[in-house]
């Protein structure tokens, strides 16, 4: 997918806006998110992307009935929905519960229209594929409560049976070493910032000392020897209620009946796939026909702070059917939006473009060694005031490869209104013009602002609603092979109606105040233009 | 190949809105009902359609062999499917965006899911109770049960159909009529 631009999070280098690592690194892209992903602190005044946020769980649901699961009860239910959802344990679309046939009167046919009626053993149907309980023999009395009557089955594994015996077993020591760590914990917490209470409790459970396993941690060794020792003398010897040996038939009866099983497989898909079988907790019998269906994995809700100052970045609401968001700070609000793109878009123009008679030497869509190629960005303001944007593309390292040329001194791109969204009128742009100072290319921007007008590539070339194009050549040596990218600065000025300069915050710039005042903020993209073809290498790079 | 003779056979009883494109020697048995917009070619042989069949929008039938492709009864085509298949059993379900290619035959209760491609390169005849699902057109075989209650679903699928298209719809009648 090229041409892209992604946003640079600062989270991976140490200080903030350090400059960010040369995108050509492969390494560089765990630091660039696409802007969609992307959150703004207003606090910090910062970026922030999944990775450096933190994450807290605010409710868990199922997908498929949309019930919120109180989280009391989430671990007791397994993290599954308990209520009558399942899913097809071939195709893993959604079961549903149908009524057995009435019995057959002889021809196939039924006698009379059958209404609703419902006989009395239920199963589950896969609407998609067929598949239904009957096959694995589970059928139901009502069409009620299904994972309850399931739950039986479930219950009565043998290694179900097994681990709750050995939850019992341990539960004593857990008890008591889980008193014992809450003396560890603000020994291992002093380093965070702002424990919250649920990373408080996580880090409890990850320094807890567990029984019987070593635990690595030089700091505690000592104690945690000792703590082990005194817990060996009171732990009693656990004893399997089944041979460990048993254990490896129960799914398709041993190692020498599978094979048997394999030699006398005709098809593929007699055996159940790892798709299908790594869902389920316990061993799976390796056949397909023998899978059982499972009950739905709970979705979960959450919501995202900022790593550093602990706001919420981002909150939903908490009932499912809802999509809507209480809080909502995503960069897509704060920082323009960029699109980078080849002028003259378009099949026809690619096709064109290898016909060397094409007139410009804007050989649209693909970029050729050799040349230099132009390239558009669109940027979109979403703030409700005019902005300044400045682009400084940062020096491509190898001097053998390519060079970007950018306009250099900024430009406007007008505010955003909601009106814009509905018309494109063509009498909307530059209306913000000038209003802060901006260089001598904005006259001349306006005026070739027509797509025609191709005689420079590099300066601003149209301007529409709260959308400025600019254009931007890339002179590609000849001989370089491999995607073209780039790192740029974006820095865009703002007037911020904040009263406070030292309360950085962008704020909802909304409201007027008699001095406004003018902010910067600076971040980093890296723009990828795909790569570049070779002459006579018709093959095109990017379809 | 000679020009093609158009040669509706269409039963009183069967439903067949004006809207449709059809072409060469075509019989619709009784009971049967034809959206507007389907699309129905005997370009080779003709094509036979039993009783019950409901066959939707958009839906293209084509037959381009010199036989006689015969499509028994209670075959529900759905929106937008295409079938090529020399024959076809009774009872089967094309779903919506399908497609069956010429070298398919189906048999009796068979389903077709959701925009699957059955196009095998060699002759092949589905058994009874195939199913076919899945990005990939796996299949497997269904076990019948609940089928009495599909049976009846699809008949009254087609007798409200029967009341309702008529309505709304110019019908269209056979030559003989």
């Amino acid at each position: 997918m090229w041409p892209r631009i992604q946003y640079y999070c600062p989270c991976m280098s140490g200080s903030n806006l350090q400059t960010p690592p040369p995108p050509t690194l492969t390494s560089s892209s765990a630091s660039f998110h696409p802007l969609h992903n992307l959150y703004f602190c207003e606090e910090c005044d910062a970026v922030r992307c999944n990775r450096c946020v933190s994450v807290e769980v605010s409710g868990y649901y199922c997908p498929n009935c949309l019930f919120e699961v109180p989280s009391a009860s989430v671990r007791a239910e397994k993290n599954r929905c308990a209520r009558n959802c399942f899913s097809c344990p071939i195709c893993r679309s959604t079961l549903s519960v149908v009524a057995s046939d009435p019995p057959d009167d002889g021809d196939g046919r039924p006698s009379a229209s059958l209404g609703n009626v419902g006989e009395a053993p239920y199963f589950l149907y896969c609407g998609h594929c067929r598949w239904d309980s009957a096959e694995v023999n589970i059928t139901f009395e009502k069409p009620t409560g299904l994972a309850a009557q399931l739950q039986k089955f479930e219950d009565s594994a043998p290694e179900s049976l097994e681990f709750e015996r050995l939850k019992e077993h341990f539960e004593p020591f857990l008890r008591t070493s889980s008193l014992t760590s809450s003396s560890h914990l603000p020994a291992m917490s002093s380093h965070h910032l702002h424990p919250s209470s649920a990373t408080a409790a996580a880090s409890a459970a990850l320094a807890r000392d567990i029984p019987g396993v070593g635990k690595y941690n030089p700091l505690a060794r000592s104690r945690a020897g000792r703590d082990r020792t005194a817990n060996k003398d009171e732990m009693p010897e656990y004893k399997s209620r089944v041979e460990t040996a048993v254990f490896s038939q129960l799914g398709g009866g041993g190692d020498d009946a599978d094979v048997d099983l394999l030699r006398h497989m005709e098809t593929v898909e007699e055996v159940a796939k790892l798709e299908q079988r790594w869902g389920n907790s316990w061993t799976t019998p390796p056949r397909s026909s023998d899978l059982r269906p499972h009950r739905i994995p709970l979705h979960s809700k959450v919501s995202k702070r900022c790593p550093a100052c602990r706001h919420i970045l981002i909150k939903p609401e908490q009932k499912a059917q809802s999509v809507r968001y209480k809080i909502k700070l995503v960069a897509a609000n704060y920082l323009p939006a960029i699109t980078v793109g080849f002028p003259q878009t378009g099949a026809t123009k690619r096709m064109a473009g290898k016909v060397p008679s094409s007139g410009t030497d804007a050989k649209s869509g693909i970029m050729h060694a050799g040349t230099s190629n132009p390239f558009q960005l669109a940027l979109t303001n979403p703030l409700y005031d005019p902005i300044q944007v400045r682009l400084s593309p940062q020096r491509v390292a190898d001097g053998r490869s390519y060079q970007v040329s950018l306009p250099t001194s900024p430009f406007s791109v007008a505010a955003f209104a909601e009106a814009w969204e509905y018309d494109d009128d063509e009498d909307m742009f530059g209306v913000e013009d000038d209003e802060l100072g901006i260089g001598t290319d904005t006259g001349r921007s306006v005026r070739d602002k027509a797509p025609r007008g191709r005689l420079k590539n590099v300066g601003i070339l149209e301007r529409k609603a709260n959308v400025t194009v600019v254009g931007g050549e890339v002179n590609i040596k000849p001989g370089f092979k491999g995607n073209v990218k780039f790192n740029m600065m974006v820095s865009y000025t703002y007037r911020s109606d904040d009263p406070l300069p030292s309360e950085d915050g962008v704020g909802t710039p909304s409201r007027t105040t008699k001095v406004p005042e003018v902010k910067t903020f600076s971040f980093y993209t890296a723009v990828d233009l795909g790569s570049s073809m070779v002459s006579n290498d018709d093959k095109p790079a990017d379809v | 190949m000679p020009p093609i003779r158009d040669k509706f056979t269409i039963h009183s009883k069967a439903v067949v809105c004006q809207d449709v494109d059809l072409k060469g020697d075509i019989t619709i048995g009784p009971g049967s009902v034809i959206h507007p917009k389907a699309t129905i070619f005997a370009l080779g042989g003709p094509i036979v359609i039993g009783s019950g069949c409901i066959i939707e929008e958009a839906a293209v039938i084509v037959n381009r062999h010199k036989e006689v492709m015969r499509i028994g009864d209670n075959n529900l085509f759905e929106i937008g499917c295409r079938v090529e298949s020399p024959s076809i059993g009774n009872n089967n379900t094309i779903s919506t965006r399908a497609r069956v290619h010429h070298t398919v035959r189906i048999s009796n209760y068979c389903v077709i899911g959701v925009g699957c491609l059955v196009v095998p390169t060699q002759d092949e005849t589905l058994d009874e109770y195939t199913s076919v699902y899945g990005p990939a057109a796996e299949k497997r075989i269904w076990s019948g049960r609940g089928k009495v209650q599909e049976a009846d679903l699809r008949n009254k699928h087609g007798e409200y159909l029967r009341e309702m298209l008529p309505k709304f719809n110019r019908l269209r009648r056979g030559d003989g009529a």
